[in-house]
């Protein structure tokens, strides 16, 4: 059970919603990672990964797995340019619905 | 139904966060007392025994009630005030001086600790699991030695809010404007795992008189990151003038009730080379102020907002949404962490409209201050 919990049923659409909605599939053209993504303008940039494409990813796997250091926070490289690729050729739509 | 759109206020959890909190800095509660600490809903107990050891115990005794914080630690473990019962840092009453044995039964709430960064640490979880060390913030290579200024320690009582109001700001782009003064000039957030981190760099306004953010002198690089649901570090490069300094900021928090919760601060600033240790310290005030003021700039919105289940985003706002999916973790049981709450996710604001528009706004504020300057001029001299 949530633990913050909304009183209306229109919160768990505006959930979905926000989190969701018009998520593209991308793949990595360097390895096996597949993410979905969400472009609202040029310069916004959504990356939803899965545990499958983080453990997928070469990069990730070479920065390791302890989080101690601050590089694990960083983006993907190869991952970001297969994102812009992907742009160029128009496999993600861009531009906001309403805001989300 | 109307097309009004209605604030979903929710309901507040009913447990408290699973994971690491700090309680303050350990050397605090080094002096051979007991100390008091508000959290998770009760009194807790701070001592170090005899051995050197730091424990945290619910506060209250078992036996009858009484306030551990009041008690005095005799050797290794804290006794009560009321009647002398003797506990020990692994939650089991040693000794009752009055009694033939101690019932078998005679355990209590503690906590397990671990000193890190100088901070004490304590695990709390409402299932009871053993601590994770897996999930420590990491340790801070130089911090506590002659490279940096001391820890500048700082405690603050919120009332009638949240915790997650203060988690909230993660993800919060244009409020560096409107409630810190600066222009967000890059803002992006990475939640992975247990790890929630922002990376900003801004500009202070040359409009305001903000301390913290707003200095109209200073640009910031900032990287921010929660590790589990109360403990932050942020590495702050600030240029001012040219002048590069570098800056740990620990925002860290205790819940003490459903909505309210102890803040602390703290920071300590890399030494400049070639800078006495007065001047040293001396710039490491100013931060601390500033940044503490920022913190104040924080509280007052705080204060005064309610809680909002449905924010209503724009294109510029960051992922709230998805910052909160990763909060709720450590509200959750275990077993009952869903995937897309630790999953990675990232994502980059769009902040050339905003800082347009925002710079357009500067301008006219100095424009309009420069002319009420100028009037004002030009009336002195009527009024001598």
């Amino acid at each position: 059970m949530a633990s913050f919990v909304p009183t209306s049923d229109e919160t768990l659409e505006d959930l979905r919603r926000y989190t969701e909605d018009r998520l593209v599939d991308v793949a990595c053209l360097d390895c096996l990672a597949q993410v979905r993504v969400k472009k609202n303008s040029d310069h916004q940039t959504s990356v939803q990964w899965s545990a499958e494409a983080r453990a997928d990813c070469q990069e990730f796997q070479r920065r390791g797995q302890a989080p101690g250091g601050r590089d694990v926070h960083k983006p993907c490289s190869r991952l970001m340019a297969s994102i812009d690729d992907a742009v160029r050729a128009g496999a993600v739509p861009i531009g906001a619905y309403d805001g989300y | 139904m109307t097309d009004t759109r209605m604030l979903d206020q929710g309901t507040q959890p009913i447990r408290f966060a699973r994971g690491w909190h700090c309680l303050g800095l350990a050397s605090d509660f080094a002096d051979g007392k007991p100390h008091a600490v508000q959290g998770f809903g009760t009194k807790l107990v701070v001592w170090q025994g005899g051995n050197g050891e730091l424990n945290v115990l619910d506060g209250y005794c078992r036996h009858m009630g009484g306030d551990l914080t009041q008690g005095e630690v005799k050797g290794d473990h804290i006794a009560c005030p009321f009647h002398d019962w003797r506990w020990g840092g692994d939650g089991k009453c040693k000794e009752i001086p009055y009694a033939r044995r101690v019932p078998l039964r005679a355990r209590t709430q503690r906590y397990e600790t671990v000193v890190r960064n100088g901070q004490l640490l304590m695990w709390h979880d409402p299932e009871g699991s053993a601590a994770d060390h897996e999930l420590l913030p990491p340790e801070l290579p130089d911090v506590m030695t002659d490279k940096y200024t001391p820890w500048s320690w700082h405690t603050k009582e919120i009332n009638g809010s949240h915790c997650r109001e203060l988690i909230d700001n993660v993800a919060d782009m244009a409020h560096f404007y409107y409630v810190h003064f600066a222009f967000p000039t890059s803002f992006r957030n990475i939640f992975d795992g247990h790890t929630a981190t922002q990376f900003m760099e801004s500009k202070g306004r040359p409009d305001t008189m903000g301390g913290g953010y707003g200095d109209e002198n200073s640009t910031l690089k900032s990287v921010a990151t929660y590790y589990g649901p109360s403990y932050m570090i942020n590495w702050l490069e600030v240029d001012y003038k040219g002048f590069i300094t570098e800056v740990i900021l620990i925002n860290c928090h205790i819940p003490t009730g459903p909505t309210s919760f102890t803040l602390q601060y703290g920071i300590s600033v890399r030494k400049p080379e070639g800078l006495d240790e007065k001047t040293c310290a001396y710039i490491a005030e100013r931060y601390t102020e500033s940044f503490g003021d920022g913190f104040l700039q924080d509280v007052a919105i705080w204060e005064n907002k309610v809680a909002v289940q449905n924010p209503l985003l724009c294109e510029e706002d960051g992922p709230v949404y998805q910052l909160r999916r990763w909060y709720e973790q450590f509200y959750v049981d275990v077993a009952d962490i869903a995937p897309e709450m630790t999953d990675r996710f990232e994502f980059e604001v769009d902040t050339t409209k905003a800082n347009e528009y925002w710079h357009a706004e500067v301008a006219d504020n100095l424009a309009k201050r420069a002319a009420a300057e100028a009037d004002a001029e030009a009336a002195a001299p009527a009024d001598a």
